[in-house]
């Protein structure tokens, strides 16, 4: 029985290709630095506050704008954008401390988990954001 | 015998817990005053001092606001990224619990009244969902501001360039009884204080009447 249930685990296991288990503990890692560094704002389970801060969940503007996401973890954002019919104007602050590597498991996690249908962003595209978003700011 | 000790404690402890009273917080002092040739002594309590500052409509706001009302104040910047939005959605909890009740009102001062201005405020408590007038958003002098925090409502609130946002403040929800005394202080970032601070909220009102 238990050399049954190692079989088991073992095909679950082999189930998953190298990728989806890398991106599991990058979601994971995405999850706890969205609680330091998002969920003051934007609170633990995305819903913003009021009308000062916009949602992320069953946000239109993050599927809407998911591939400008790590450049706007990066950099902020200002000026006035409209989320789910509502305009928004707060100044949301840059996080020029975190790592490309942070900023790409905060993505993963946060198109993962609050889009209404969840979002496969490859990672060579969010690098390609990143560099894109630095190059811009020079 | 021990069915009658139980029944005792029991009630005991009920008993207690309707008569649970608020703390009066800060400094105290005797005075003696002389009645019909006998001397009495008087408790003189820590009080918040009188302040003139002006609210998100530019209308000048001073303690007779407050005065015969249970208040809570707290201090916080419109850009501030760490723990102010926390402290608003809490607050924004407190303030849909006293919402029409005329013994209430919510006082948040700003820390940061060089780049908060009275439009920001004004902007800021719309989209918070306040109605300007149980909820006021303060500003005016900084140093006032200062001062009151750190002396009336013993809250910390100084620039600290080091910190996120330029300001360093405590997140304290302070309660504060119609004869203008602290009888509570509360940690408005988490949720069970603030849970806390609205059964006060209401053992102060049946205290005053």
């Amino acid at each position: 029985m238990r050399r049954a249930l190692y079989m088991f685990m073992v095909c679950i296991l082999f189930s998953c290709s190298d990728a989806e288990l890398v991106s599991m503990q990058q979601i994971n890692n995405g999850a706890k630095l969205y609680e330091t560094h998002c969920s003051n704002c934007h609170q633990a389970d995305g819903s913003g506050l009021a009308l000062l801060i916009p949602p992320l969940k069953q946000s239109d503007y993050l599927v809407q704008n998911a591939n400008d996401l790590p450049c706007i973890i990066k950099k902020g954002i200002q000026g006035e954008i409209s989320v789910n019919g509502n305009l928004y104007n707060q100044k949301m602050p840059a996080n020029e401390k975190l790592s490309e590597k942070d900023i790409m498991d905060i993505c993963l996690f946060v198109l993962q988990k609050f889009p209404e249908k969840p979002i496969l962003m490859p990672a060579d595209s969010i690098e390609k954001c990143l560099h894109h978003c630095l190059a811009n700011s020079h | 015998m021990k069915h009658l000790i139980y029944l005792t404690s029991l009630l005991l402890f009920i008993a207690c817990k309707q008569n649970k009273s608020l703390p009066i917080l800060g400094e105290r002092s005797l005075t003696s005053r002389v009645v019909n040739g006998e001397t009495l002594i008087d408790t003189v309590y820590a009080t918040v001092p009188t302040f003139s500052l002006l609210n998100q409509d530019a209308d000048t706001v001073t303690e007779s606001l407050v005065k015969g009302k249970i208040y809570v104040a707290d201090f916080f910047f419109t850009s501030c990224p760490t723990i102010c939005p926390i402290m608003k959605r809490e607050m924004l909890r407190v303030y849909e619990k006293i919402k029409g009740d005329p013994s209430f009102v919510l006082l948040s001062h700003t820390i940061d009244p060089a780049f908060d201005s009275i439009p920001l405020l004004k902007d800021y408590a719309n989209r918070l969902g306040s109605d300007g007038k149980q909820w006021q958003f303060l500003t005016g002098d900084r140093e006032q501001i200062y001062e009151l925090a750190e002396k009336g409502y013993y809250a910390t609130a100084m620039p600290d360039s080091t910190e996120p946002g330029g300001y360093i403040h405590s997140g304290g929800f302070i309660l504060v009884d119609p004869k203008s005394r602290v009888r509570g202080i509360y940690n408005g970032t988490d949720s069970k204080e603030v849970d806390q601070l609205m059964e006060d909220l209401f053992i102060l009102k049946s205290e005053i009447q």
